[in-house]
């Protein structure tokens, strides 16, 4: 099944001389529990594209279509009430709510939803990014790589059906960087979620079901489903 | 050389701040703008009524030199021309005095003025025509001409009985210029030609000298200024030792007090003291307020700026090179501004005040550019001593801490992570916990100027107009005579005679006509006032009021205001003790007493009497020494301050009898004053008609009515309200304007945050409405301190100073406070929704892009 799909995404920054086309018709589909990974190079439009798949940008023209839903139909509050239900964002840098601890942080979205926080689970994810001493810290006392992975853990407490993560293992080592990623496809794999992972790193890349590669804003390779 | 280019660069990077953020700029330089207006219309009405008074004294004088010389020599006048310290020196040559009879009410000098600049110096120089040259030539005040009944013109025949030291003759000289006369001069000034001077004044040959010399005339009085106005005293005399060394024959010096005198009574002072300080407080409160929070704001930039290798003394500098941007632009509006305001709330003053001649109070170039010179000095001032602060946290800030400030607390406290929802309120909640220094700072000058906003309100509101006119009048008019409280003789009280008491009874429309009758006489003392005086005498052993008790006690009388009066004066005695029956005190056998005054006015002595004992007087005029008559107490109460004598023993009696007994006891028919009522509509009736009476040329008695009192008084609030209106409104606003800064700058500061927040799945509405919580909070924890100090402020400050004042009556109250609080709340409703609409025309992903 389809889950995440685009048609002839299309992202215009700017006017006249200054006018940068970050994304030019893209067509892109993801199925359901499929771990992708996006690569190309820096400026290439990759994080560009990740927004709009999670709705937080609209694009100049085209559709994304989540579970079949296109998105860009609805109004402001529905499309943010829609991303905290079916979609876990990670940031490439900025990413925690600094006035909120790290637990805080982490069940935010849920909490924000009204629901009762799975703590087992949350507690398991905690446990496997190692946050499990800091949970009473701020954001300001973390390093760049603890406050990353609070993001990843935010991301994926909430059980979206899609996690979106730009350079999620950018400030990581690799040894962490293999434990992040084993734990993304494990829990991807446990509530079939689909993962759409930017990154730079070609062994991190590797280990995803499929490799999206963009240049100057155009899809070039990947943009279909392997089979 | 480096050290300058390097400046440049601090400036170059200060401009590029200013520029790229322009709703700090505005905040600021309204705040500067306000600031300044507040200090500019204070410094021009503290300016222009000290200089005002000083000018004025000036012609009271007749002389705006600093010092002068008195009957002097020209070899003298020369003297001081030479030496290096005076200026402007000017002379006259003494001749004589007018004494035409139409010169009774008074003086006027006959002198020669050595050039225009001598004339203009007494503020007696022609307006019209000119200085005289002729030997028969004059020139003369208006006033000098409207008391000979001449008119104002060039060429009229003046007529001067000349009085040159006893040696009177006769003179007809001819009008060549006139000025307008000065009603407060002590004295008024006719030019003569120097023709004329030489012919009856002529230069003396020896030194003046009044023991064996009392001779004037031919004298020159010499007047100098020196370079400025600080120690004329010091001056003058190292100047006369300069010129005459030790010597006997040093002339006399004469200093004018314009200069001299504190101009400003120290009620004065302390008040624009006082206004200072709060204006600063004012402007500091909010200036530093926006400093606080944007550089808060900006750490992150500051914090870059040192990383790349800024010292905090660049960072510093940059600060304050902005501050001072602020500055040049915002103070001129205010100056502008200020005095504008000044200007019409000095008026409204001069207005309520009345008494000043205009031409003394009209503010000169030199006395705008003070005033000018000294708003700038304090803003600035204000706005350097505000940034301060602000400028050192900009300095001092870490790199690396900076990188990641947020303004919030590093200590995070454990806390049970499991039951907690997030809502819109929780998570504000948690920010205003979480960054507490902010929220302390904003509060606290919200506080501020809602407690000063309020405690002003307050101090308006307890001018009680009642109290003021029932302090001066009972009843609506009171017959008197004009100087009452400075006489001494009774006889003298008693003006009003019957016949004119019968006039007064037959004008239409008086309701009630009540004569007071007033003798003065003596308490006899018996056994139990006696014993209270004993005690009184103990206890006021050691003060000045002993020496009366002791008399009392050694006499057994004391002085007494004896007042007969009418029942209805009864109406307005407000006893402090006992019951007073009018039918019971018809009979004569009854008498009101005082209760006592010692010393201090509020300080009262325990009643000699009390209700129930007898009274007895003695020694009233027309009446045998030994004579006495008693009374029994009927009631404790003293006599309203309008209708008494207006002066007070040291430790008197006061006993208030029915004018029957009075009659009886005394031959004296003429009543001290009359109170009088009108019917309703016939007030102005009433008042024409008794003024035609008190009107009259030979009446020693005036009348004083509720109304003009009521409207002396409504002048008078008018002014203050004015005044204090002007102010609240301006400190008001101050707040609001602070307020609206902290919640904005709140909100762009944390655009990034609340992007991210939004991203992860807060909706623009629950931002919203954790950004109004947010302002709310604000609100109800500045609604709480306001009421808190506001209500020890005023019972520990305002109630002490306010207590003094008879026309005030205080009652606190929280009504600004309760009127601001719903304007703060609809502001942290509005203001959030508006501000994150603003920077949600952004994108989510631009926003996150942002530093
Ligand atoms: N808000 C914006 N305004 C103007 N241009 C933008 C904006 N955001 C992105 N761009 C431009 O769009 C292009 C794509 O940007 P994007 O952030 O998607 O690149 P990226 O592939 O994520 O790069 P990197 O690997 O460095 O993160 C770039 O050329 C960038 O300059
Ligand atoms: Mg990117």
């Amino acid at each position: 099944m389809e889950v995440l799909k685009t048609e002839a995404l299309t992202k215009i920054y700017g006017e006249g001389e200054s006018k940068v086309t970050a994304l030019d018709n893209a067509n892109l589909s993801v199925r359901q529990g499929e771990f992708a990974a996006i690569v190309g190079t820096s400026g290439s439009g990759k994080s560009t594209l990740l927004h709009m798949l999670g709705g937080l940008d609209r694009p100049t023209s085209g559709k994304v279509y989540v579970e079949g839903k296109d998105i860009f139909t609805l109004k402001d509050e529905a499309l943010t009430i829609f991303r905290r239900r079916k979609i876990g964002f990670v940031f490439q840098s900025f990413n925690l709510v600094p006035t909120l601890n790290v637990y805080e942080n982490i069940v935010f979205p849920i909490q924000l939803d009204g629901n009762d926080v799975d703590d087992k689970f949350v507690n398991e994810v905690i446990g496997i990014l190692g946050l499990a001493d800091m949970q009473n810290r701020l954001p300001n006392q973390l390093s760049g790589g603890q406050q990353q992975r609070v993001a990843i853990a935010r991301a994926l407490a909430a059980k979206p059906a899609i996690v979106l993560a730009d350079e999620p293992t950018g400030n990581l080592d690799s040894k962490t960087s293999q434990d992040v990623l084993s734990l993304l496809k494990v829990t991807g794999q446990k509530f079939s979620q689909t993962i759409v992972m930017i990154t730079h790193n070609e062994a991190i890349a590797q280990m995803a079901d499929r490799i999206i590669r963009i240049e100057d804003g155009h899809i070039i390779k990947g943009g279909e489903p392997n089979d | 050389m480096t050290k300058v280019s390097n400046k440049k660069v601090i400036s170059r990077l200060a401009f590029r701040e200013l520029r790229s953020n322009r709703r700090m700029n505005i905040v600021v330089i309204l705040s500067i703008v306000l600031t300044c207006v507040l200090f500019t219309a204070l410094t021009s009405i503290g300016g222009s009524l000290i200089n005002g008074t000083q000018q004025e004294t000036m012609r009271q004088v007749g002389g705006d030199r600093m010092a002068g010389l008195k009957c002097v020599l020209p070899e003298d006048y020369e003297k001081v021309c030479e030496d290096s310290t005076t200026c402007d020196v000017v002379y006259r040559v003494i001749v004589g005095n007018a004494v035409n009879d139409a010169f009774k009410n008074f003086s006027v000098e006959i002198n020669y003025a050595g050039d225009e600049n001598a004339a203009k110096a007494s503020f007696c120089n022609q307006t019209t025509g000119k200085l005289p040259e002729n030997y028969d030539e004059i020139a003369v005040s208006t006033l000098v001409l409207d008391a000979l009944g001449l008119p104002h013109e060039l060429g009229t025949v003046v007529p001067v009985t000349l009085n040159v030291d006893g040696e009177v003759s006769e003179h007809e000289f001819k009008l060549c210029g006139y000025w307008q006369g000065e009603k407060v001069a002590m004295a008024q000034e006719c030019w003569v030609s120097k023709a004329f001077a030489d012919k009856y004044a002529p230069t003396p040959t020896k030194q003046f000298n009044t023991l064996e010399h009392p001779v004037y005339a031919g004298y020159w009085q010499v007047d100098f200024n020196y370079a400025n106005s600080w120690d004329i005293e010091g001056k003058t005399n190292a100047l006369i030792s300069r010129l005459y060394g030790n010597s006997e024959n040093a002339p006399d010096v004469g200093i004018n007090w314009a200069y001299t005198t504190s101009n400003a009574d120290s009620g004065m002072v302390v008040g624009g003291i006082v206004m200072i300080l709060v204006i600063f407080a004012a402007g500091y409160l909010i200036i530093y307020n926006i400093f606080y929070i944007n550089i808060s704001a900006n750490i992150r930039s500051y914090g870059l700026l040192k990383t790349i290798g800024t010292t905090s003394m660049q960072i510093r500098r940059m600060v304050r090179v902005q501050a001072a941007v602020y500055c040049v632009i915002g103070i001129p509006f205010g100056l502008i501004i200020g005095i504008l305001s000044g200007k019409i709330l000095f008026k409204a003053i001069m207005v309520t005040m009345n008494i000043y001649s205009a031409a003394s109070y009209a503010i000169s170039v030199k006395l705008l550019v003070m005033i000018c010179l000294a708003s700038t000095a304090f803003t600035f001032l204000t706005v350097m001593i505000s940034c301060r602060k602000p400028c050192k946290i900009a300095g001092s800030v870490s790199p690396i801490e900076a990188l990641r400030y947020n303004e919030t607390n590093i200590n995070a406290k454990k806390r049970d992570k499991k039951t907690r929802t997030i809502s819109p309120l929780s998570v504000a909640r948690n920010n205003m916990l979480r960054s507490r220094k902010k929220t302390i700072v904003v509060v606290l000058s919200l506080t501020l100027s809602m407690v000063l906003v309020n405690t002003l309100f307050t101090v308006l509101r307890g001018v009680d107009m009642d109290k003021y006119v029932s302090a001066q009048i009972v009843g609506d008019f009171i017959i008197m005579h004009d100087k009452v409280s400075t006489l001494n003789y009774d006889d003298q009280h008693a003006l009003i005679t019957p016949e004119q008491l019968e006039y007064l009874n037959t004008i239409d429309g008086v309701r009630q006509v009540s004569p007071i009758y007033f003798r003065r006489g003596k308490l006899v003392f018996h056994e139990e006032p006696l014993e209270r005086l004993n005690t009184l005498c103990d206890k006021y052993a050691d003060t000045d009021e002993h020496g009366s008790l002791t008399n009392a006690k050694d006499n057994g009388t004391i002085p007494t205001d004896i007042y007969g009066v009418t029942d209805d004066v009864l109406n307005v005695l407000e006893p402090a003790d006992g019951k007073i029956d009018p039918t019971k005190w018809q009979s004569g056998k009854y008498a009101i007493v005082n209760t006592y005054y010692l010393g201090a006015e509020d300080e009262k002595g325990e009643p000699l009497y009390s209700v129930g004992d007898t009274l007895t007087l003695s020694s009233m005029k027309g009446m045998d020494e030994d004579t006495t008559k008693d009374f029994e107490v009927m009631a404790l109460c003293e006599m309203p301050y309008a209708i008494s004598t207006q002066s007070y023993y040291l430790f008197g009696g006061q006993v208030i009898i029915p004018e029957s007994t009075y009659s009886e006891m005394t031959d004296n028919r003429n009543a001290m004053s009359v109170m009088m009522n009108a019917e309703e509509n016939c007030f102005d009736d009433v008042d024409k008609q008794i003024r035609y009476m008190t009107d009259r040329s030979d009446s020693q008695v005036i009348v004083k009515s509720k109304q003009t009192y009521l409207e002396e008084f409504s002048d008078f609030t008018k002014m203050i309200k004015l005044v204090g209106g002007t102010l609240s409104g301006i400190l008001a606003l101050i707040g609001i304007l602070n307020f609206v800064n902290a919640v904005v700058t709140g909100i762009i500061s944390r655009k990034r945050e609340l992007a991210m927040m939004n991203a992860v799945g807060m909706t623009g509405g629950q931002l919203k409405k954790m950004l109004m919580w947010e302002g709310v909070h604000y609100a109800a924890l500045t609604a709480v301190c306001s009421v808190i100090i506001g209500f020890l402020l005023d019972n520990v400050v305002v109630k002490s100073i306010t207590g003094d004042l008879f026309f005030f009556t205080h009652h606190f109250t929280f009504m600004p406070i309760l009127i601001c609080v719903p304007i703060l709340l609809l502001l942290s409703a509005v203001i959030p929704s508006v501000a994150y609409q603003t920077i949600c025309r952004d994108s989510v992903v631009n926003r996150l892009r942002e530093n």
